[in-house]
Protein backbone atom coordinates (compact mmCIF):
# COMPACT_ATOMS: atom_id res chain seq x y z
CA UNK A 1 0.00 0.00 0.00
CA UNK A 2 2.64 2.21 1.00
CA UNK A 3 4.29 2.21 -2.78
CA UNK A 4 0.71 2.61 -4.54
CA UNK A 5 0.77 6.17 -2.18
CA UNK A 6 3.96 7.05 -2.94
CA UNK A 7 3.13 6.37 -7.27
CA UNK A 8 0.59 9.10 -6.26
CA UNK A 9 3.65 11.71 -6.03
CA UNK A 10 1.33 13.69 -2.84
CA UNK A 11 -1.83 13.93 -4.75
CA UNK A 12 -4.96 11.57 -4.53
CA UNK A 13 -5.58 8.90 -6.09
CA UNK A 14 -6.21 9.03 -9.65
CA UNK A 15 -4.69 13.02 -10.11
CA UNK A 16 -4.01 13.19 -13.74
CA UNK A 17 -5.32 10.34 -14.54
CA UNK A 18 -7.13 12.21 -17.69
CA UNK A 19 -3.51 13.69 -18.92
CA UNK A 20 -2.09 10.57 -18.88
CA UNK A 21 -4.16 8.55 -20.54
CA UNK A 22 -4.67 11.47 -23.14
CA UNK A 23 -0.45 11.29 -23.63
CA UNK A 24 -0.67 7.67 -24.17
CA UNK A 25 -3.14 8.00 -26.34
CA UNK A 26 -1.27 10.29 -28.51
CA UNK A 27 1.30 7.45 -29.07
CA UNK A 28 -0.55 4.25 -29.33
CA UNK A 29 -3.50 3.40 -31.57
CA UNK A 30 -5.23 2.26 -28.37
CA UNK A 31 -4.96 1.73 -24.63
CA UNK A 32 -3.60 -1.74 -24.11
CA UNK A 33 -3.99 -3.98 -20.84
CA UNK A 34 -0.18 -3.32 -20.07
CA UNK A 35 -0.31 0.61 -20.61
CA UNK A 36 -3.52 0.69 -18.36
CA UNK A 37 -1.95 -1.30 -15.82
CA UNK A 38 1.37 0.76 -15.46
CA UNK A 39 -1.24 4.08 -15.58
CA UNK A 40 -3.23 2.32 -12.87
CA UNK A 41 0.11 1.57 -10.67
CA UNK A 42 1.19 5.13 -10.95
CA UNK A 43 -1.90 6.94 -10.02
CA UNK A 44 -2.73 4.90 -7.63
CA UNK A 45 -6.07 3.19 -8.65
CA UNK A 46 -7.22 -0.35 -9.06
CA UNK A 47 -6.68 -0.97 -13.07
CA UNK A 48 -11.06 -1.18 -13.01
CA UNK A 49 -11.42 1.64 -12.57
CA UNK A 50 -9.10 2.89 -14.68
CA UNK A 51 -10.41 0.96 -17.04
CA UNK A 52 -14.20 2.72 -16.32
CA UNK A 53 -13.00 5.89 -16.67
CA UNK A 54 -10.92 5.41 -20.71
CA UNK A 55 -13.77 3.08 -22.07
CA UNK A 56 -16.19 6.10 -21.41
CA UNK A 57 -14.74 8.37 -23.47
CA UNK A 58 -15.22 7.71 -27.20
CA UNK A 59 -11.28 9.48 -28.23
CA UNK A 60 -9.53 6.92 -25.74
CA UNK A 61 -9.86 3.81 -27.30
CA UNK A 62 -9.43 0.63 -25.41
CA UNK A 63 -10.17 -2.15 -28.01
CA UNK A 64 -7.76 -2.66 -30.55
CA UNK A 65 -7.99 -0.12 -33.44
CA UNK A 66 -6.44 -0.01 -37.09
CA UNK A 67 -3.59 2.63 -37.83
CA UNK A 68 -6.03 4.89 -38.90
CA UNK A 69 -9.40 5.81 -37.04
CA UNK A 70 -12.01 7.35 -38.85
CA UNK A 71 -15.08 8.86 -36.47
CA UNK A 72 -17.69 10.22 -38.68
CA UNK A 73 -20.25 12.68 -36.74
CA UNK A 74 -23.47 10.94 -36.33
CA UNK A 75 -25.22 14.27 -34.75
CA UNK A 76 -28.10 15.91 -35.96
CA UNK A 77 -26.98 18.44 -38.12
CA UNK A 78 -24.45 16.44 -39.97
CA UNK A 79 -27.22 14.02 -40.20
CA UNK A 80 -29.30 16.22 -41.71
CA UNK A 81 -26.35 16.94 -44.54
CA UNK A 82 -26.72 13.26 -44.92
CA UNK A 83 -24.20 11.77 -42.82
CA UNK A 84 -25.79 8.41 -44.05
CA UNK A 85 -24.81 8.92 -47.01
CA UNK A 86 -21.28 9.29 -46.13
CA UNK A 87 -20.93 6.73 -43.80
CA UNK A 88 -22.52 4.29 -46.22
CA UNK A 89 -20.25 5.49 -48.45
CA UNK A 90 -17.34 4.38 -46.04
CA UNK A 91 -18.87 1.08 -45.29
CA UNK A 92 -18.87 0.39 -48.87
CA UNK A 93 -15.28 1.64 -49.50
CA UNK A 94 -13.82 -0.59 -47.07
CA UNK A 95 -16.30 -3.18 -46.31
CA UNK A 96 -16.92 -2.63 -42.63
CA UNK A 97 -19.24 -1.94 -40.45
CA UNK A 98 -18.91 0.98 -37.67
CA UNK A 99 -16.74 -0.74 -34.45
CA UNK A 100 -15.15 -2.81 -36.82
CA UNK A 101 -11.30 -2.57 -38.61
CA UNK A 102 -10.41 -3.74 -41.94
CA UNK A 103 -8.46 -7.05 -42.35
CA UNK A 104 -5.52 -4.91 -42.92
CA UNK A 105 -5.72 -2.57 -40.16
CA UNK A 106 -5.44 0.25 -41.81
CA UNK A 107 -8.75 1.59 -40.75
CA UNK A 108 -11.27 1.46 -37.94
CA UNK A 109 -14.62 3.34 -38.57
CA UNK A 110 -17.10 4.97 -35.43
CA UNK A 111 -19.76 6.97 -35.96
CA UNK A 112 -19.24 9.65 -32.83
CA UNK A 113 -21.40 12.10 -30.92
CA UNK A 114 -20.85 16.15 -32.04
CA UNK A 115 -17.35 16.71 -33.52
CA UNK A 116 -17.95 20.46 -33.06
CA UNK A 117 -17.57 20.85 -36.55
CA UNK A 118 -21.03 21.47 -37.24
CA UNK A 119 -20.59 24.34 -39.72
CA UNK A 120 -18.90 22.03 -41.81
CA UNK A 121 -21.86 19.50 -41.79
CA UNK A 122 -21.22 16.45 -42.86
CA UNK A 123 -17.68 15.84 -40.93
CA UNK A 124 -15.52 13.52 -39.88
CA UNK A 125 -11.59 13.19 -38.41
CA UNK A 126 -9.16 10.67 -39.38
CA UNK A 127 -7.14 10.76 -36.66
CA UNK A 128 -6.50 14.28 -35.97
CA UNK A 129 -7.28 16.00 -39.35
CA UNK A 130 -10.78 17.69 -39.56
CA UNK A 131 -12.57 16.43 -42.92
CA UNK A 132 -15.52 18.69 -43.56
CA UNK A 133 -18.25 19.51 -46.26
CA UNK A 134 -18.28 15.33 -47.29
CA UNK A 135 -19.52 14.50 -49.75
CA UNK A 136 -20.69 10.62 -50.73
CA UNK A 137 -18.19 11.14 -54.18
CA UNK A 138 -15.21 12.88 -51.92
CA UNK A 139 -15.08 10.40 -49.90
CA UNK A 140 -12.59 7.33 -52.15
CA UNK A 141 -9.71 10.12 -52.40
CA UNK A 142 -9.76 11.11 -49.09
CA UNK A 143 -9.67 7.44 -48.06
CA UNK A 144 -6.72 7.01 -50.71
CA UNK A 145 -4.96 9.99 -49.04
CA UNK A 146 -4.60 8.63 -46.28
CA UNK B 1 -22.69 20.05 14.94
CA UNK B 2 -26.03 21.79 15.52
CA UNK B 3 -29.34 20.19 15.62
CA UNK B 4 -31.84 20.98 12.76
CA UNK B 5 -35.73 21.01 12.79
CA UNK B 6 -37.52 19.44 9.79
CA UNK B 7 -40.88 18.07 9.16
CA UNK B 8 -41.36 14.86 7.45
CA UNK B 9 -45.08 14.27 6.57
CA UNK B 10 -46.61 16.28 9.39
CA UNK B 11 -43.70 14.88 11.95
CA UNK B 12 -41.54 17.71 13.88
CA UNK B 13 -38.53 15.66 13.97
CA UNK B 14 -34.88 17.08 15.65
CA UNK B 15 -32.04 15.47 13.52
CA UNK B 16 -28.28 16.15 13.49
CA UNK B 17 -27.00 18.69 10.82
CA UNK B 18 -25.29 16.59 8.45
CA UNK B 19 -28.35 13.74 8.22
CA UNK B 20 -29.81 12.83 5.11
CA UNK B 21 -33.83 13.08 4.82
CA UNK B 22 -33.74 9.61 4.72
CA UNK B 23 -31.82 9.26 7.63
CA UNK B 24 -34.58 11.92 9.38
CA UNK B 25 -37.62 10.14 7.82
CA UNK B 26 -36.19 6.92 9.69
CA UNK B 27 -35.66 8.97 12.92
CA UNK B 28 -39.61 9.69 12.87
CA UNK B 29 -40.81 6.35 12.03
CA UNK B 30 -41.55 7.72 8.06
CA UNK B 31 -40.50 4.94 5.28
CA UNK B 32 -39.52 6.10 1.99
CA UNK B 33 -38.42 2.67 -0.52
CA UNK B 34 -35.09 2.56 -1.55
CA UNK B 35 -32.67 0.55 -4.05
CA UNK B 36 -29.18 1.44 -5.04
CA UNK B 37 -28.78 3.09 -1.14
CA UNK B 38 -26.93 1.00 1.75
CA UNK B 39 -27.25 2.10 5.00
CA UNK B 40 -23.97 3.36 5.98
CA UNK B 41 -22.08 3.74 2.94
CA UNK B 42 -21.41 6.70 0.86
CA UNK B 43 -24.68 7.40 -1.10
CA UNK B 44 -24.23 6.90 -4.98
CA UNK B 45 -28.11 8.48 -5.75
CA UNK B 46 -28.38 6.85 -8.93
CA UNK B 47 -31.79 4.86 -9.04
CA UNK B 48 -33.92 7.50 -7.67
CA UNK B 49 -36.34 5.52 -5.95
CA UNK B 50 -36.05 7.18 -2.61
CA UNK B 51 -36.94 11.11 -4.42
CA UNK B 52 -39.48 13.34 -2.36
CA UNK B 53 -41.11 16.39 -2.54
CA UNK B 54 -39.15 18.89 -0.28
CA UNK B 55 -41.08 22.49 0.01
CA UNK B 56 -40.06 24.96 -1.92
CA UNK B 57 -37.25 23.02 -4.24
CA UNK B 58 -38.60 22.81 -8.11
CA UNK B 59 -37.60 19.11 -8.47
CA UNK B 60 -37.97 15.91 -6.85
CA UNK B 61 -34.63 15.07 -4.69
CA UNK B 62 -33.34 12.02 -3.94
CA UNK B 63 -33.89 11.90 0.08
CA UNK B 64 -30.70 9.18 0.54
CA UNK B 65 -28.18 11.65 -0.38
CA UNK B 66 -29.71 15.37 -0.02
CA UNK B 67 -29.05 16.70 3.63
CA UNK B 68 -31.27 18.13 5.66
CA UNK B 69 -31.60 22.25 6.62
CA UNK B 70 -32.88 23.92 9.07
CA UNK B 71 -37.23 24.33 9.06
CA UNK B 72 -37.44 22.18 5.72
CA UNK B 73 -41.00 20.58 5.23
CA UNK B 74 -40.82 17.31 3.42
CA UNK B 75 -43.47 15.04 1.79
CA UNK B 76 -42.22 11.38 0.69
CA UNK B 77 -45.79 9.95 -1.00
CA UNK B 78 -47.48 12.47 -2.87
CA UNK B 79 -49.22 11.86 -5.60
CA UNK B 80 -46.21 13.40 -7.72
CA UNK B 81 -43.94 11.64 -5.78
CA UNK B 82 -45.60 8.32 -6.62
CA UNK B 83 -46.35 8.80 -10.00
CA UNK B 84 -42.63 9.62 -10.59
CA UNK B 85 -41.41 6.62 -8.62
CA UNK B 86 -43.66 4.34 -10.69
CA UNK B 87 -41.80 5.48 -14.43
CA UNK B 88 -38.67 5.10 -12.05
CA UNK B 89 -38.87 1.44 -11.33
CA UNK B 90 -41.05 1.05 -15.04
CA UNK B 91 -37.71 1.98 -16.88
CA UNK B 92 -35.41 0.30 -14.54
CA UNK B 93 -37.49 -2.90 -15.53
CA UNK B 94 -36.96 -2.02 -18.93
CA UNK B 95 -33.53 -2.45 -18.81
CA UNK B 96 -33.83 -5.43 -16.53
CA UNK B 97 -33.86 -8.10 -19.40
CA UNK B 98 -32.06 -11.35 -18.14
CA UNK B 99 -33.95 -14.37 -17.95
CA UNK B 100 -36.18 -14.47 -14.93
CA UNK B 101 -38.12 -16.90 -15.24
CA UNK B 102 -36.27 -19.85 -15.12
CA UNK B 103 -34.29 -18.18 -12.31
CA UNK B 104 -35.57 -19.99 -8.94
CA UNK B 105 -34.55 -16.53 -6.50
CA UNK B 106 -36.64 -14.15 -8.80
CA UNK B 107 -39.16 -13.75 -5.77
CA UNK B 108 -35.86 -12.26 -4.28
CA UNK B 109 -35.55 -9.59 -6.39
CA UNK B 110 -35.90 -5.88 -5.14
CA UNK B 111 -36.91 -4.80 -8.39
CA UNK B 112 -39.45 -7.11 -8.91
CA UNK B 113 -40.84 -6.44 -5.13
CA UNK B 114 -40.60 -2.88 -5.82
CA UNK B 115 -42.67 -3.08 -9.30
CA UNK B 116 -44.94 -5.11 -7.24
CA UNK B 117 -45.03 -2.79 -4.60
CA UNK B 118 -46.03 0.42 -7.00
CA UNK B 119 -47.96 -1.71 -8.94
CA UNK B 120 -46.20 -1.21 -12.11
CA UNK B 121 -47.15 -3.35 -14.81
CA UNK B 122 -45.18 -4.50 -17.77
CA UNK B 123 -43.05 -1.56 -18.86
CA UNK B 124 -44.61 0.21 -21.65
CA UNK B 125 -41.09 1.79 -23.21
CA UNK B 126 -39.67 -0.31 -26.11
CA UNK B 127 -35.48 -0.79 -26.63
CA UNK B 128 -34.13 -1.04 -29.66
CA UNK B 129 -31.99 -4.05 -28.61
CA UNK B 130 -31.98 -5.79 -25.43
CA UNK B 131 -28.76 -5.43 -23.29
CA UNK B 132 -27.32 -8.99 -23.23
CA UNK B 133 -24.03 -10.26 -22.25
CA UNK B 134 -23.30 -13.79 -22.09
CA UNK B 135 -23.27 -15.15 -18.10
CA UNK B 136 -20.09 -15.42 -16.62
CA UNK B 137 -19.29 -18.39 -14.31
CA UNK B 138 -16.05 -18.98 -14.73
CA UNK B 139 -15.20 -17.84 -11.20
CA UNK B 140 -15.92 -20.32 -8.22
CA UNK B 141 -17.60 -18.05 -6.21
CA UNK B 142 -19.71 -15.21 -8.11
CA UNK B 143 -22.07 -15.69 -11.11
CA UNK B 144 -22.48 -12.93 -13.31
CA UNK B 145 -25.40 -12.15 -15.68
CA UNK B 146 -24.90 -9.27 -16.37
CA UNK B 147 -27.86 -8.85 -18.72
CA UNK B 148 -30.38 -8.69 -15.53
CA UNK B 149 -28.12 -5.54 -13.70
CA UNK B 150 -29.65 -2.59 -13.41
CA UNK B 151 -26.53 -0.43 -12.99
CA UNK B 152 -27.47 0.55 -9.45
CA UNK B 153 -23.74 0.45 -8.12
CA UNK B 154 -24.60 -1.47 -4.88
CA UNK B 155 -21.66 -4.18 -6.18
CA UNK B 156 -19.00 -1.50 -6.83
CA UNK B 157 -20.10 0.15 -3.29
CA UNK B 158 -19.86 -2.75 -1.72
CA UNK B 159 -16.65 -4.30 -2.76
CA UNK B 160 -14.88 -0.75 -2.73
CA UNK B 161 -16.46 -0.02 1.02
CA UNK B 162 -16.94 -3.26 2.69
CA UNK B 163 -15.28 -5.66 0.99
CA UNK B 164 -12.10 -2.78 0.63
CA UNK B 165 -11.35 -5.05 -2.87
CA UNK B 166 -12.15 -2.36 -5.58
CA UNK B 167 -12.29 -5.18 -7.78
CA UNK B 168 -15.31 -3.41 -9.87
CA UNK B 169 -16.13 -0.03 -11.89
CA UNK B 170 -18.77 1.59 -13.93
CA UNK B 171 -17.19 0.86 -17.45
CA UNK B 172 -18.52 2.48 -20.90
CA UNK B 173 -21.32 5.06 -21.23
CA UNK B 174 -25.00 5.44 -21.90
CA UNK B 175 -26.80 2.13 -23.34
CA UNK B 176 -23.45 0.16 -23.17
CA UNK B 177 -22.75 0.89 -19.83
CA UNK B 178 -21.78 -2.15 -18.10
CA UNK B 179 -20.18 -2.78 -14.30
CA UNK B 180 -16.55 -4.33 -15.43
CA UNK B 181 -13.13 -6.10 -13.33
CA UNK B 182 -10.25 -5.30 -15.01
CA UNK B 183 -9.75 -4.91 -18.46
CA UNK B 184 -13.19 -5.60 -19.23
CA UNK B 185 -12.62 -9.47 -17.97
CA UNK B 186 -14.59 -11.99 -16.06
CA UNK B 187 -13.58 -11.67 -12.31
CA UNK B 188 -10.56 -14.51 -11.53
CA UNK B 189 -10.31 -16.61 -8.63
CA UNK B 190 -7.11 -14.94 -8.19
CA UNK B 191 -8.35 -11.33 -7.45
CA UNK B 192 -12.29 -12.33 -6.40
CA UNK B 193 -12.31 -14.38 -3.13
CA UNK B 194 -15.44 -15.95 -1.98
CA UNK B 195 -16.13 -12.92 0.35
CA UNK B 196 -19.55 -13.12 -1.55
CA UNK B 197 -20.28 -9.70 -0.10
CA UNK B 198 -21.28 -7.70 -3.55
CA UNK B 199 -23.73 -10.94 -4.21
CA UNK B 200 -24.99 -9.93 -0.63
CA UNK B 201 -25.90 -6.93 -1.87
CA UNK B 202 -27.30 -7.35 -5.78
CA UNK B 203 -30.58 -6.44 -5.44
CA UNK B 204 -31.18 -8.12 -8.68
CA UNK B 205 -29.89 -11.65 -8.91
CA UNK B 206 -27.47 -10.45 -11.88
CA UNK B 207 -24.68 -11.69 -9.31
CA UNK B 208 -25.61 -14.98 -7.37
CA UNK B 209 -23.63 -18.28 -5.90
CA UNK B 210 -22.58 -20.63 -8.95
CA UNK B 211 -25.01 -23.10 -9.16
CA UNK B 212 -23.18 -26.72 -8.26
CA UNK B 213 -23.89 -29.52 -10.90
Amino acid sequence: MSDKKEAVAGGQPGAGLLPRLKEEVSQKTYLSRETLQSIAGQTGLPLNSVYGVASFYAYLPVAAAGKNIIRVCGCLPCDLKDAQGVIGRIKKELGIEPGQTTPDGKFTLEVVGCIGACDQAPAMLINDTLYGNLTAESIAGILKSC
Amino acid sequence: MGNVNVIIDGKKVKVKESSTILEAAEACGVTIPTFCHIKGLLPTGVCRVCVVEVQGSRTLVGSCHTPVSEGMVVSTHTPRVVAARKVIVELMLTGHTGDCVNDPNAENCKLHNLASDYQVGAPRFSVRAPRFFPVEDSNPYVRRDLSKCVLCRKCVKACREVARKDLLSIGYRGFRSKVVSGYDEPLTAEVCRDCLICIEHCPTGALSRPVKV
